[in-house]
């Protein structure tokens, strides 16, 4: 069971930090926002998006953590990551672009370590 | 530097301190000024009595992030000079929060943003006023320039 629960903010993790890698590969490498990037930064939505789905189920069963108001805070906000940083990156045109999406990927990858402090049932 | 009203930018050109290396900055900024008072507000709203020193300057430093992210947004420059204030109160709070952080730990049962110079924040914090005073410093100059 919480291996299973683990399993997506793990990939959450890897996936965060691969995008950042990428991203500020892109960014040293003088290279503009691409679709692949946009394709990542998509991923990683229904990635978050699914978690949010897995710890509101778990709200629902009726547990719930000691700081639930920082939680819901958390779960409000770990889907506009990455949109906020795809339509932020998408108004530059240089290689800052895809630097922006490098924080998005950070973040996603701290937000999953935070998550699991708060609630220490949200394994990683 | 002149009155902003007599020195208008340039029409040639097409960035701001919102562009470039600055859209990084304002992104980051963002995120500080949402996830700082995010966390003030709960902090302040859940347990004030807890470590009031701590939450108070909490809210502070959420308000200079606030107040560093628009005016970096906006760029004009009058912005730019009240961000380089910002940049700088921002500096010089994580320099002295830091230092009393870890003189006195007893005043922080819990920690702020700014706590141990920000090691909590992966040290970006204290990074972060830096980068903005150096991006700031450059508008200024350009500025200067422009106007002879």
């Amino acid at each position: 069971m919480s291996s299973v629960n683990g399993a997506v903010p793990t990939t959450i993790i890897v996936a965060g930090l691969a995008l950042a890698g990428y991203a500020l590969l892109m960014t040293a490498l003088n290279r503009r926002m691409s679709v692949i990037l946009l394709g990542a930064l998509g991923v990683l939505e229904i990635l978050l998006l699914v978690e949010v789905g897995i710890i509101v189920a778990r709200l629902a069963g009726g547990t719930h953590p000691a700081s639930l108001a920082t939680l819901i805070g958390y779960l409000i906000a770990m889907p506009l990551v990455p949109v906020a940083a795809g339509f932020w990156g998408l108004l530059e045109r240089t290689r800052w672009g895809p630097a922006v999406i490098a924080v998005a990927g950070l973040v996603a990858a701290v937000l999953m370590v935070r998550l699991h402090q708060i609630w220490p049932i949200i394994h990683v | 530097m002149s009155d902003p009203a007599t020195s208008p930018e340039p029409a040639a050109r097409a960035d701001s301190t919102r562009t470039g290396p600055g859209r990084l900055l304002v992104a980051v900024y963002g995120l500080f000024a949402l996830s700082a008072s995010a966390r003030a507000g709960v902090q302040i709203a859940t347990k004030f009595g807890h470590a009031p020193v701590a939450y108070v300057l909490s809210a502070f430093a959420a308000a200079v992030y606030i107040l560093a992210t628009v005016t970096l947004a906006v760029g004009s420059p009058i912005a730019r000079r009240i961000a380089i204030v910002s940049c700088s109160v921002e500096l010089a709070g994580v320099l002295a929060v830091g230092t009393w952080s870890l003189a006195d730990p007893a005043t922080f049962p819990d920690a702020t943003v700014w706590s141990g110079y920000g090691s909590g924040y992966g040290f970006v914090p204290l990074v972060l006023p830096v980068f903005g005073l150096l991006w700031l410093r450059r508008w200024t100059r350009r500025a200067r320039a422009s106007t002879g």
